[in-house]
């Protein structure tokens, strides 16, 4: 593919993040045309190149979506000389990103104040779980703290239960936000000229999903719980159908929804309570109790179709089997496949968006193995020699 | 609420936004939750904050040449109009390119503006589900505690802002190329958002595996109940391993030679869980949090919003900004959450009323 007509095509990305919301905030710019060079080294792969027994993966990933479309190069960036290298990269690029504990750039002679010195017009993006200021930006964390800390955990939840532990949705919406900074701090040194560092504590972003309780709580009202209810709809939730493990997810927006769905369901029901929106969300419960008895004995895709066809909200709970095998999906690349030559075809997500004009964006390459692009990145962007080269990596700078 | 976010985020970042509101206004002024004391809404509240409200009726016979001022003096147009409404109020993506050639025109519908589902009508909990991360909650203890209960969706309006931040992001991209080539027409799809951010489970499906919440769950960590509330732990790494026995006191069982083997660990997480748990039971989130921490064992307490908003790192970091609500009411709401560092966003003080913008101030 070439990148001539995407729409980050020429934005060029040194790319120092690692495990998923950093990856994959660079991924989506990637996909969207930037040349993302990710750097890494032989004693500190990406998680993706290791086994990771805590999610039962006993080996290295054969595919990993966020390192799509990179180049990856070496660098032992404990090495003085390593990390000058990585400075000439920096330099040569428009973002700079990492997703570090805060002070580890600094600390390796990569920090912003660092970059800004060789790149004064400087993009830099730092993605971590706290942030780079504040009493807690030394904690370490991973999606689960994110949304525990930023308050999304205990919102999510039933009722009586106990708070639930977000995944890897919430790293990527970190990685998404992140994406959607650094593009308008781009904008921003194009109208300015001037350097910006982005601060992205993935906690913050697990707050900004919760922003109405906070302005609820901040008024000294205490948010509730919703679980799968609404406060304004009813019915409103995920109810079983005839096949095991088929839940149908159904929302009710009004009073004429409300009859579109009892006729489709060929249901009367003359109970007065719930003759009004108002009536059905105070009675939601026997609303979800009839609800529950009237789906028991129906088909769930059918019935979502159905449902669909008259205007009310409905789809079925789909796993990743179902998400597959759609079509719709499918046809707006929004799944596309992907394989390579040790890659047999296989399934992943492509652009975030589909663009009119510049439409060349989605996946061009897959997971790369570690340095293969240092011909192109070391040897054309930065001209070294093969020798400068072979002495690098014979005094592992190159590592 | 997609489009709403998406212009939110524009807005917290310093962009003019200017929301088209039918007379009596958005459907997201009376969408709960609402505060106790006002009823107004807070969803609103905080999807309006920094933005103007310009009233426009699509019915009325001056709607065209209203539609036509507002979208000559903007850079990017966000609209959520269902597909089969668009061309008869000029919103087609044909009829907008030809009048607008440098515009960025952003579509945001629950399932995109092209494709088999593209009339189909959705909400959030319709959009967490088709994406693939409804049918995947509730995971660990939650799930344990209850796997007989339906799926559950995350609060609030998680796809949504998915949803958004796609579409601010490429909003954004096709601004980026607007001045060498022009404008152009983007589709964005909340379903597709949803998928993206949960690409993850995607590729474990590549990879011969298809994810359920009944197993989704880390092999040891998770969600643990204290003596007063609950949190979460998780250690990846070996050397987080080793910190969490420190945590623990270095009880007996975690000297068992098979547990140095992370994959043994894995194997036998269950019984490392029960352990933990009830050293957790009889110890408090804060001394907990505090001293995982110190050792480098990652694990945070489950806030409540009221913690939330109240927290000294939050504050110190200026997460929050006191604005005026529609009411006259303060409120705290939170400015964005990323912050640019050479140029710190102050974060929106006001709330629109309806209309509170008049025409005569396009610009």
């Amino acid at each position: 593919m070439k990148l001539a007509n995407a729409p980050l095509a020429g934005v060029r990305i040194a790319d120092f993040t690692i495990h998923a919301a950093g990856p994959f905030c660079t991924h989506m710019l990637s996909q969207l045309g930037a040349e993302c060079i990710k750097i890494e080294s032989l004693t500190r792969p990406d998680a993706f190149r290791k086994p990771h027994a805590v999610y039962g993966r006993m080996s290295a990933a054969t595919f990993d979506q966020v390192s799509a479309n990179k180049l990856s190069v070496r660098l032992n960036l404990k090495h003085p000389e390593a990390v000058e290298l990585a400075k000439q990269l920096v330099s040569i690029s428009d973002i700079t990103a990492e997703s570090f504990r805060p002070g580890v750039m600094n600390r390796l002679g990569l920090g912003f104040e660092d970059l800004r010195k060789i790149k004064t017009d400087i993009v830099m993006l730092s993605l971590s779980s706290c942030g780079q200021s504040g009493p807690d930006s030394h904690f370490a964390g991973y999606a689960p703290l994110f949304g525990a800390w930023g308050g999304l955990g205990s919102m999510t939840g039933y009722s009586d239960g106990p708070p639930v532990e977000m995944r890897h949705v919430m790293d990527h919406s970190a990685g998404l936000h992140a994406a959607v900074a650094t593009m308008a701090a781009l904008h921003q040194r194009r109208r300015t000229g001037l350097a910006q560092h982005v601060d992205l504590a993935a906690r913050e972003v697990a707050s900004a999903m919760i922003g109405d309780a906070l302005i609820q709580a901040s008024v000294g009202d205490t948010p509730v719980r919703p679980g799968n209810g609404d406060l304004a709809m009813s019915p409103h939730g995920v109810y079983a159908t005839s096949q095991p493990d088929r839940w149908l997810t159904l929302a009710v927006r009004n009073d004429s929804e409300w009859h579109r769905l009892l006729q489709l369901l060929g249901r009367e029901c003359n109970d007065q309570r719930f003759a009004t929106a108002q009536g059905r969300v105070q009675y939601r419960e026997e609303i979800d109790l009839l609800l529950t008895q009237w789906l028991a004995n129906c088909n769930g895709d059918d019935i979502a179709k159905r449902l669909q066809q008259v205007g009310v909200c409905a789809h079925i709970s789909w796993n990743m089997q179902d998400i597959a095998s759609d079509p719709h999906l499918r046809a707006r690349k929004a799944l596309v496949e992907v394989s390579a030559v040790d890659i047999p075809p296989r399934l992943a997500v492509g652009a975030p968006a589909q663009f009119g004009r510049t439409d060349e964006v989605g996946i061009r390459s897959l997971t790369p193995a570690l340095g293969q692009d240092e011909d192109y990145v070391f040897g054309d962007l930065l001209g070294l020699t093969s020798a400068q080269r072979a002495d690098f990596q014979a005094r592992e700078v190159i590592l | 609420m997609a489009t709403a976010y998406a212009g939110r985020l524009l807005a917290a970042m310093g962009a003019e936004v200017v929301m088209l509101e039918p007379i009596q206004g958005t459907v997201l002024r009376n969408a709960p939750p609402f505060l106790q004391e006002t009823g107004e809404s807070a969803l609103f509240a905080y999807l309006a904050a920094g933005k103007h409200s310009l009233v426009s009726d699509a019915l009325a016979p001056e709607w065209p040449g209203l539609l036509d001022k507002a979208l000559q003096s903007v850079d990017i147009f966000l609209d959520d109009t269902p597909i089969h409404e668009r061309k008869a109020l000029g919103l087609n993506e044909e009829a907008i390119r030809e009048r607008f050639p440098k515009l960025v025109h952003v579509s945001v519908l629950p399932f995109g503006s092209a494709g088999a589902k593209a009339d189909w009508q959705a909400e959030e909990i319709n959009l967490l589900h088709s994406g693939g991360e409804g049918f995947l909650l509730p995971n660990g203890l939650s799930n344990e505690m209850f796997p007989e209960r339906p799926p559950l969706k995350i609060y609030g309006h998680f796809a949504g802002y998915q949803g958004g931040s796609a579409a601010a992001l490429a909003a954004l991209a096709a601004w980026w190329v607007a001045d060498v080539g022009g404008g152009q027409y983007v589709d964005v799809s909340v379903q597709d958002a949803v998928l993206s951010v949960g690409a993850f489970a995607l590729q474990r499906l590549g990879d011969g595996s298809l994810e359920h919440r009944h197993t989704r769950r880390f092999r040891y960590g998770g969600v643990f109940q204290t003596k007063d509330g609950f949190i979460e732990l998780l250690t990846l790494e070996d050397r987080q391993w080793g910190a969490l026995v420190e945590l623990l006191g270095r009880p007996a069982w975690s000297q068992d030679p098979g547990l140095q083997n992370p994959l043994e660990r894995s194997r036998r997480g269950d019984e490392i869980n029960a352990h933990i748990r009830e050293w957790m039971a009889v110890h408090t989130a804060e001394e907990i949090v505090r001293r995982a921490q110190e050792l480098g064992v990652p694990a945070g307490k489950y806030r409540t919003p009221a913690e939330v908003i109240q927290g000294e790192h939050e504050r110190e970091r200026g997460l929050f900004a006191p604005t005026r609500l529609q009411s006259g009411m303060q409120a705290d709401v939170l400015v964005a959450p990323f912050q640019f560092r050479a140029t710190p966003l102050k974060g929106a003080d006001w709330v629109p009323a309806i209309g509170e913008m008049r025409v005569g101030c396009l610009s």
